[in-house]
C-alpha cells in the first residue's frame, strides 16, 4: 500500500531544516495552534464563568455574553482549528507528495494573512461589528480578505499536489481537498452580502432562504471544516504514531465519497419546525440519519488501525488523544443523527443538550485530534528528539479527558431538565414552571460545565509550557530526527 | 460472595477476581443481580416523585400522579435491564478484538457488577433533592467507570494497557447507549408516556 511507504518510519530520518521541505510555515500555524487555542478557550471559560456569575460583565459591552460568544466560537474554530488545519495539511501534502510546497511566498501571504483575519475578529467582534450569520459573523472586508487567503491557500495545496512525485495521492489529502473546495464555496455563497458602510453589510437572501443558506454554511462547516480536514488528520496521523498502515484503504475511499455526497443535505435539521418547508425539513432529517454510516466508517478505520498498537499505548499518551479522539468522534456522530430527527430535536432544540453535542465534537474530537497531531509535530519540526516532557502529555491527556466528560455530562443534564421543563404541563393546560424556574434548575449544570470547561483550558496552559521547553532543547543531529 | 453489592464499592479488586475466577454458572446469576437491583432505583424514584416531590428554585411542589409515575417507573426498569443488556453483549462482542475469549455472561455481569454505584446512587431519589442527586450521580458515575478499568482487565484476564483501551471503548459504547435512552425517553413521551403532574 502506498500510504504506508508514505508514512514509514524510515521517511522521518529527513533533517528537520534540510532543503526539501517547507517546514517554516508549518511551524509557525503549530506555535499558533496552541496559542489561538489559549486564547479562544479562554474567552469559553470567561463566558462559561459568565453563566455562572453573570456580574462579570462589569457592564461593559464589549465584555456582554452577546459579544464575547462569537468572539469564542470564532477563535476556537477558525484561529485554533485553522491553524491546526493549515499546519498539518501543509506538512501532510509535503510529506506524502515528497515535494516541498508549491510557493514559499504564498504559504508565507498565507499564514500572515490568516493572522490578519483572526487579529480583525478580535478587533471587531467585540466593538459589535457583526453580519449576524452564526459562524460567519465577520463584516465583509474581512470576508473578502478572508477569501483571499483561501484561494492562496487552495493554490498552495493543490499546486504541491501537481507536483507530487509519487503517484498516488494518499487518502489524506482528498480530505483536505474536499474542506478546501467545499470551504471556499459555502464561505462565498454565504457570505454574498450588499455592504452599506464599512462596517455594515446585509445579507443578499431574505426570509427563509437566508435562513436555509445560513445553516446549510452552518451546518457544513461542521461536515468540512470540522469533519473533513480533521479526518485528514486522522488519516495522516494515527497511521504514523500507531506505525501501522491505514487498516482499509477501500473503506476510506468509501466513507469519503459517501461522506461528501451526504453531508451537504444536512443543514435543515437545524430548522425543525420553523418557517422553512416541511419537505426540506424531512430532507434534511433523513440525510443526517444516513450520515451515521459514513462517520462510523471513519472512526472504525481509525481504531482498527490504532487496535494492533497495544504495546505503545502504554508510554505513548498522544496515541491515546488519537484513540480517544476516534471515540468521542464515533459519539458525537452518533448523537447528531438521533437529534437530526423531529421528535428528538422537539425538545433537545434550543436547549444546553446542543451545547453538549457540539463540544463533545469541538473538544473530543476536533481539539483531542488536533492536540495529538501538534505533539507529533513539534518535536519533528523543530528537530528534537521528542516532547520536553511525556509526563506533562499524559496529564494533558487526562485533564482534556476528565474536562471534556463533565463538560457533555452537565450539559446532557441541563438539557434534559430544560426540554422536560419546557414542556411539562398541569392537567388544566397550565405550564407547570415558569422560563426563570429553568434557569434556576440549569445552575449547578452550570458551574459543571464551567469545571469541565476550565479543566481542559488548563490542560492547553500544560500544553504550551511543554511546547516551549520542547522548542530550547538541544537540537539533535538531522539523521537522529 | 459474588452478589455482595457493598464488597463491589469497598473492596473492588478483590471482588473483581472472584469474578474472575467464577465458573458461568455462577455468574449467571448476574442476571437476578441485575433484576433485583435494579427495581430498588424504581421504587425509590417512584416513592420520591409521588408521595415527596421536589421543588425547583422557589418554585412550587411538583409531583407526579401515581397512574403516570408507575408507566416511567415501568419503562425506566426495563430501559436499565435492556441497557445493561446491550453493554454485557458489546462488551462480549469487542473480546475478540482486544484478545480476550469470552461469553456473553461473562460480558454481562461485568456490565452488571459494574452498575452497582449507580443502583445504590439511585436509592436517594427516595427523597428527590436536585442538587444532591447531581452530586451523588456524578460520584457514581465515576465510581462505575473506576470500577470498569479495574475490573475489566482482572475478569478478561488481559494485560493493563489493552484492558485500558478496551475499558475505553466500552465507556464510549456506554454513553452511546445513554444517548440512545435520551433519544428513546423524548420518543416515548411523544408517543403518550408523558408525566402527568399534580396541580
Amino acid at each position: 500500500m502506498q500510504s504506508a511507504d508514505a508514512s514509514s518510519p524510515s521517511s522521518t530520518s529527513i533533517p528537520y531544516n534540510h532543503q526539501l521541505y517547507n517546514y517554516a510555515v508549518v511551524r509557525q500555524f503549530a506555535v499558533m495552534t496552541v496559542v489561538w487555542g489559549i486564547v479562544g478557550m479562554l474567552v469559553g471559560v470567561i463566558i462559561a464563568a459568565q453563566l455562572v456569575w453573570p456580574d462579570l460583565n462589569f457592564n461593559q459591552p464589549w465584555l456582554s455574553f452577546g459579544r464575547l460568544r462569537p468572539l469564542h466560537t470564532n477563535a476556537v474554530i477558525f484561529a485554533f482549528g485553522g491553524c491546526a488545519l493549515f499546519s498539518s495539511s501543509f506538512y501532510v501534502v509535503q510529506r506524502t507528495c515528497q515535494v516541498r510546497l508549491f510557493s514559499d511566498t504564498l504559504a508565507s501571504i498565507v499564514f500572515w494573512g490568516w493572522q490578519l483575519v483572526i487579529v480583525l475578529a478580535a478587533i471587531t467582534l467585540p466593538l459589535g461589528f457583526t453580519s449576524s450569520k452564526e459562524y460567519a459573523e465577520l463584516e465583509w472586508p474581512i470576508d473578502i480578505l478572508i477569501t483571499i487567503v483561501w484561494v492562496l491557500y487552495a493554490i498552495v495545496f493543490f499546486g504541491t499536489i501537481m507536483k507530487r512525485k509519487t503517484s498516488h495521492i494518499y487518502v489524506a489529502n482528498w480530505f483536505f481537498a474536499a474542506f478546501i473546495i467545499t470551504v471556499a464555496v459555502l464561505h462565498i455563497i454565504n457570505s454574498a452580502e450588499i455592504p452599506v458602510t464599512l462596517f455594515k453589510s446585509y445579507s443578499v437572501y431574505s426570509g427563509a432562504v437566508d435562513a436555509m443558506v445560513q445553516w446549510w454554511y452552518g451546518h457544513n462547516a461542521v461536515g468540512f471544516y470540522l469533519t473533513a480536514g480533521f479526518l485528514g488528520i486522522m488519516y495522516y496521523f494515527v497511521p504514523k504514531q500507531a506505525g501501522r498502515p491505514v487498516y482499509s484503504y477501500r473503506l476510506s475511499i468509501v466513507h469519503f465519497w459517501a461522506l461528501i455526497a451526504i453531508y451537504i443535505w444536512a443543514g435543515p435539521h437545524h430548522l425543525h419546525y420553523t418557517a422553512l418547508p416541511a419537505w426540506a425539513q424531512n430532507l434534511g432529517m433523513v440525510m443526517s440519519l444516513i450520515l451515521l454510516a459514513p462517520s462510523w466508517g471513519g472512526m472504525i478505520n481509525g481504531i482498527m488501525t490504532l487496535s494492533g498498537a497495544w504495546h505503545k499505548l502504554r508510554d505513548d499518551p498522544v496515541l491515546r488523544f488519537l484513540i480517544v479522539s476516534l471515540s468521542f468522534y464515533g459519539m458525537s456522530t452518533f448523537e447528531g443523527p438521533m437529534m437530526a430527527i423531529k421528535a428528538v430535536n422537539a425538545m433537545s432544540h434550543y436547549t444546553d443538550w446542543t451545547i453538549g453535542h457540539v463540544h463533545s465534537g469541538a473538544l473530543g474530537w476536533v481539539a483531542m485530534v488536533s492536540i495529538g497531531a501538534i505533539y507529533h509535530l513539534i518535536p519533528v519540526l523543530f528537530g528534537k528528539r521528542g516532547m520536553y516532557s511525556v509526563a506533562l502529555i499524559n496529564l494533558h491527556f487526562w485533564l482534556s479527558t476528565i474536562g471534556t466528560v463533565l463538560y457533555i455530562t452537565s450539559m446532557w443534564v441541563n438539557g434534559i431538565i430544560q426540554g422536560l421543563m419546557w414542556r411539562a404541563y398541569n392537567s388544566d393546560g397550565t405550564l407547570t414552571y415558569s422560563f426563570v424556574e429553568s434557569v434556576s434548575a440549569s445552575y449547578p449544570g452550570y458551574v459543571v460545565r464551567l469545571c469541565g470547561g476550565f479543566i481542559f483550558f488548563s490542560g492547553m496552559l500544560i500544553m504550551a509550557f511543554n511546547v516551549w521547553k520542547t522548542t530550547r532543547l538541544p537540537t539533535v543531529a538531522s539523521e537522529e530526527v | 460472595m459474588l452478589n455482595n453489592p457493598l464488597a463491589y464499592l469497598f473492596s473492588p479488586g478483590r471482588q473483581w477476581q472472584l469474578v474472575a475466577d467464577s465458573s458461568l454458572n455462577s455468574l449467571r446469576t448476574s442476571v437476578l443481580y441485575v433484576f433485583l437491583f435494579a427495581a430498588l432505583p424504581c421504587i425509590a424514584w417512584y416513592h420520591g416523585t409521588t408521595e415527596i416531590g421536589w421543588r425547583v428554585g422557589d418554585g412550587d411542589l411538583v409531583r407526579l400522579t401515581p397512574d403516570s409515575a408507575i408507566k416511567l417507573v415501568v419503562a425506566f426498569y426495563c430501559a436499565i435491564v435492556a441497557a445493561l443488556g446491550g453493554i454485557g453483549l458489546t462488551i462480549h462482542w469487542m473480546a475478540g478484538t482486544y484478545g480476550s475469549i469470552t461469553s456473553f455472561t461473562r460480558g454481562f455481569a461485568i456490565a452488571a457488577y459494574g452498575a452497582t454505584p449507580l443502583f445504590i446512587a439511585g436509592i436517594f431519589g427516595f427523597y428527590p433533592l436536585l442538587w444532591l442527586d447531581l452530586t451523588l450521580g456524578i460520584v457514581a458515575v465515576s465510581w462505575a467507570v473506576y470500577l470498569l478499568y479495574t475490573g475489566l482487565p482482572i475478569v478478561m484476564n488481559i494485560p493493563q494497557e489493552r484492558g485500558f483501551l478496551y475499558a475505553s471503548a466500552v465507556i464510549a459504547v456506554c454513553l452511546v447507549f445513554l444517548m440512545a435512552m435520551m433519544g428513546a425517553t423524548v420518543i416515548l413521551w411523544d408517543m403518550g408516556l408523558m408525566p402527568e403532574f399534580t396541580d
